[in-house]
């Protein structure tokens, strides 16, 4: 059945501006008519978008789909539907299930997995290292002839320095971008929170700005040796946006992600021992946080992702040091993005499309999502006026674990075509 | 208790007619302890102060008698429902054997008498004493245990809600003793 | 007269106001003095149960609160588990569950990993009492440390005290140092500087040597005790070599003498590593008063804190 969305404001990948504007998707999902007043086609359905945005689909670059092998945090059904909640319409799968996606046919098993019960785009990865050990290279040529959009150990850093240039020389050949989570291992060891003043005051084992810092300053050395293409997961501090800038100006072919929670929270957020605010990396200071926004603006930093990382409520039960890191982020990030960033005028919609749109699509060889005439629907609705009371019940995900849960944050998201 | 304001208070005991009590309580006890060996133990509070005012009188009478304190907040019946005003603990001091010694309680009320069953209690911890006594300034009746006073400076009829209140100069920078009738109460 | 709010759980410093920590202090003398009676028991808790719980080993904390909760006249269970013991699977959840079902009014909770006391806490209606966990917070312990100071110094205000050793991985230098700065107490800190949190906390001062921790003529040292599992040669070199830069032996026992400095420690001591058999036996040693208020102020705890078991 044909929808009509009337009386909203369409966001204009050209004019980089929301326009007043109708919208007619057919019956097979495409954009037929833009324009004002339209009239209703014949027994289509009649969605009323008064006060209400209309906004490209989302893109999430970093994302836990834990099937197969966890299924019981999250499944890639679960995680489909929590993706078009939030506004999300296409997203990398992070490759480290169980089995870790490190071959050709468990790429292409997934594959079936993703084909049979999602709706959405969720394009693999796979891993740099077989079984994400960071002992030996995966099987690089099999993953990427079925199509791998990534090469990632997600989570781990490769720790062995010598091991990641031979992955990167080789990942080179097959042009395939190599992304790594920016981590070094014997300086976090059993951290539990950002190393500082709150890690002191809580009694809990700290993780150094520089355990990141310095993961950064190798891969980007790694990268700039062996020219491969470099995306590092999850920036988080002050120091690392000048490393990324400090690479960007040399021509390095680097890029950047920057969480919506790294956007928003800081390390005293986790005073209350809450193991929602468990991340890897951890929380940082205020002034690390505002770094990032401020690399974000500028350019800095390419992608916001989500990182979403789902573990189930009585998995993170545990107290503070043994509750495993990370949290869901793919309903949350839009609207927590809006309340904190773009309501206060901090960023803009354009900034935010560019950032969590556009550039995560570009970045895995995809065309941006145009709302024009022709192309296939891929936008949400959704309103600025609107709040959003994050209980519970409101979440797609299994495990509504977020910083998040029990905020009523402004605006909310209506509807999201696919 | 009563929220309400108080509807009247009335002047039972002047700070003379609390002098004269004193005076007749240490008289008392003097005629009826004559030559025995007496020890006096105040409650606090101000048992503390009347356990001392009486001392002195005796003193001036060449009769010395020790003064020790006691705070029975640990021996009391009302500990789970002790709301949100926290017992502040005081220094309980009884700085001689009681040990075969007759004992005088001090304490400026009795009412319903549990307050005198928490200090029987706490006394019995720090010895044996021969004998037990109890001296009050006022009695004002409704007695909820078999505890009587051996020594009473003066009898008030109340009802059960009213409220007697001694205030001490010492303790008070005020003196006299007053009934503080509140809003309601029982026959 | 006060005009405390009642409060159910004692899990950290930070939380307390400064009435709050008065009122204790004040009320640990009175529980003190009942040491000196023949009986020294006091019905106060009579029908109450108080539950022991440690997840890690510690005779001396263990018991004390026994004997705290014995002379207010509850009825004390001690339940110790091992950390081999904790079934992996069984999450804290489940065990408080279990915890509720006892019905405990009071629970005392030692457990090495920060923050449980607070779950624990939030999760029952008994009073948690926490008896450290992790390297986060050892509440009694710092009060029974202010009481011991304040015995000896009754103006303690705008004195000083110097911690020496591992500050950390210790929660007794975290719980004691916050409470002596809320108390207007000056507090130092001496040791290498990978046991050092140098350049986090603004109120204490560092000091390189123990001839500038005596330049600045401290009112009490306070050692710390040598965690000897932590020593693999990451922290320092040896034992011996700390033992030489930063223990308490008979030359700085002297120096402490001239100063009429007194001399803490939260027990139980590795002789020979932070202080010397002699260094033990030094005159102004508050080391067993310590022990003895750690009992008054844990009485002066329970006392204070109103578990939520008595509503409905």
């Amino acid at each position: 059945m044909a929808r009509l969305f009337q009386n909203g404001k369409v966001w204009d990948s050209d004019e980089k501006a929301m326009v007043p504007s109708d919208l007619v998707v057919s019956d097979a999902g495409v954009i037929e008519s833009l324009g004002s007043n339209l009239s209703v086609p014949e027994g289509a359905e009649v969605i009323d978008c008064d006060g209400c945005l209309l906004i490209p689909g989302m893109f999430d670059l970093h994302v836990h789909g834990r099937e197969p092998g966890d299924e019981h945090k999250e499944t890639l059904a679960s995680c489909a539907e929590a993706a078009i909640h939030g506004g999300v319409t296409g997203l990398v799968l992070m490759p480290d299930t169980s089995p870790p996606i490190d071959s050709g046919n468990l790429v292409k098993s997934l594959q079936d997995l993703v084909s049979e019960y999602s709706a959405i785009s969720m394009l693999p990865s796979g891993c740099l290292t077989k079984g994400r050990k960071g002992e030996q290279l995966a099987g690089f040529s099999g993953m990427a002839n079925r199509g791998i959009v990534m090469l990632t150990d997600s989570g781990s850093s490769v720790p062995c320095p010598d091991l990641l240039r031979r992955c990167m020389e080789y990942a080179k050949d097959f042009d395939l971008l190599v992304t790594t989570s920016c981590d070094t291992t014997a300086l976090t060891k059993a951290g539990a929170v950002n190393e500082g003043k709150v890690s002191y005051q809580l009694g809990l084992p700290g993780i150094p700005a520089m355990s990141q810092e310095i993961a950064i300053d190798r891969n980007i050395r790694i990268a700039q040796h062996t020219g491969a293409r470099l995306h590092l997961q999850q920036i988080s501090t002050a120091n690392a946006v000048k490393s990324v800038s400090c690479a960007k100006e040399v021509g390095t072919r680097v890029t950047c992600e920057v969480s919506a929670h790294h956007l928003l929270l800081t390390e005293e957020d986790v005073v209350g021992y809450n193991t929602h605010f468990k991340l890897a990396p951890p929380l940082r200071l205020e002034t690390d946080r505002l770094a990032l926004v401020e690399g974000l603006i500028n350019g800095t930093i390419d992608v916001i992702a989500s990182n979403h990382a789902p573990h189930t409520e009585f998995e993170k039960s545990a107290d503070f040091g043994s509750a495993p890191f990370g949290v869901s982020g793919l309903e949350t990030t839009v609207l927590s993005i809006f309340d904190g960033l773009i309501c206060p005028g901090i960023i803009s919609w354009e900034l935010m499309i560019e950032c969590y749109s556009n550039r995560p699509r570009l970045i895995v060889g995809r065309d941006p999502v145009k709302i024009k005439e022709g192309e296939k629907a891929e936008f949400f609705v959704f309103d600025p006026e609107g709040e959003t009371e994050l209980k519970r019940d409101y979440f797609k995900t299994k495990s509504p674990v977020t910083p998040f849960l029990g905020k009523t944050l402004k605006g909310a998201i209506r509807k999201t075509v696919v | 208790m009563s929220d309400f304001p108080a509807i009247s208070t009335q002047e039972i005991l002047s700070p003379t007619g609390i002098e004269e009590a004193i005076t007749f309580l240490a008289e008392e006890i003097a005629t009826r302890c004559e030559g025995e060996n007496v020890a006096f133990i105040g409650i606090f509070t101000r048992g503390v102060t009347l356990a001392t005012r009486v001392a002195a009188v005796l003193a001036e009478r060449g009769i010395q008698y020790p003064v020790g304190t006691l705070d029975i907040s640990l021996y009391r019946d009302d500990f789970d429902n002790r709301g949100s005003d926290l017992p502040r603990l005081e220094s309980s001091d009884v700085p001689f054997a009681i040990d075969g010694s007759r004992v005088i309680i001090f304490d400026e009320v009795i009412f319903t008498g549990r307050t005198i069953r928490a200090a029987l209690d706490g006394l019995m911890d720090y010895g044996r004493p021969a004998k037990i006594e109890l001296a009050v300034l006022v009695d004002r009746g409704h007695r909820e245990i078999p505890i009587q006073p051996d020594y009473v400076g003066k009898k008030v009829e109340t009802i059960f809600d009213d409220y007697v209140k001694v205030r001490f100069t010492e303790d008070d920078s005020k003196e006299g003793v007053f009934l503080v009738k509140e809003k309601g109460g029982t026959e | 007269m006060s005009e405390l709010k009642p409060r159910k759980d004692l899990l950290d410093i930070e939380s307390l106001t400064l009435d709050e920590i008065e009122y204790v202090l004040e009320n640990a003398v009175p529980f003190k003095q009942l040491f000196q009676r023949s009986v020294k028991k006091v019905p106060t808790l009579r029908g109450k149960t108080v539950l022991n719980l440690f997840y890690e080993p510690s005779t001396r904390t263990s018991s004390s609160f026994e004997v705290a909760a014995n002379r207010m006249s509850a009825d004390v269970t001690n339940f110790s588990v091992s950390a081999s013991s904790v079934v992996k699977g069984e999450s804290l959840l489940d065990t408080i569950e279990t915890l509720q079902a006892m019905r405990s009014d009071y629970i005392v909770i030692r457990h090495q990993a920060a923050g449980v006391p607070g779950i624990v806490a939030q999760h029952t209606r008994a009073s948690v009492l926490n008896a450290g966990d992790g390297y986060h917070a050892h509440p009694t312990q710092a009060l029974l440390d202010a009481m011991t100071f304040r015995e000896v110094y009754p103006d303690f205000r705008g004195r000083k005290v110097v911690i020496v050793g591992d500050v950390l991985h210790s929660r007794v230098a975290r719980s004691t140092s916050t409470l002596f700065n809320k108390l207007g107490i000056e507090v130092g800190v001496l040791g290498p500087g990978s046991l050092i949190p140098e350049g986090r906390h603004g109120f204490m001062q560092r000091f390189g040597s123990w001839d500038e921790v005596f330049d600045w003529k401290p009112d009490a040292v306070y050692l710390l005790r040598v965690q000897m599992e932590r020593q693999e040669g990451q922290f320092f070199p040896s034992v011996s070599e700390y033992h030489k830069m930063y223990g308490m032996h008979s030359t700085r026992v002297q120096r402490m003498r001239e100063l009429g400095c007194y001399l803490m420690h939260p027990g139980p001591v590795n002789r020979g590593v932070e202080i010397t058999d002699e260094a033990m036996g030094y005159e102004k040693s508050l080391i067993s008063t310590q022990v003895e208020n750690g009992i008054a102020v844990r009485m002066a705890v329970l006392h204070w804190l109103k578990p939520e078991t008595q509503l409905d």
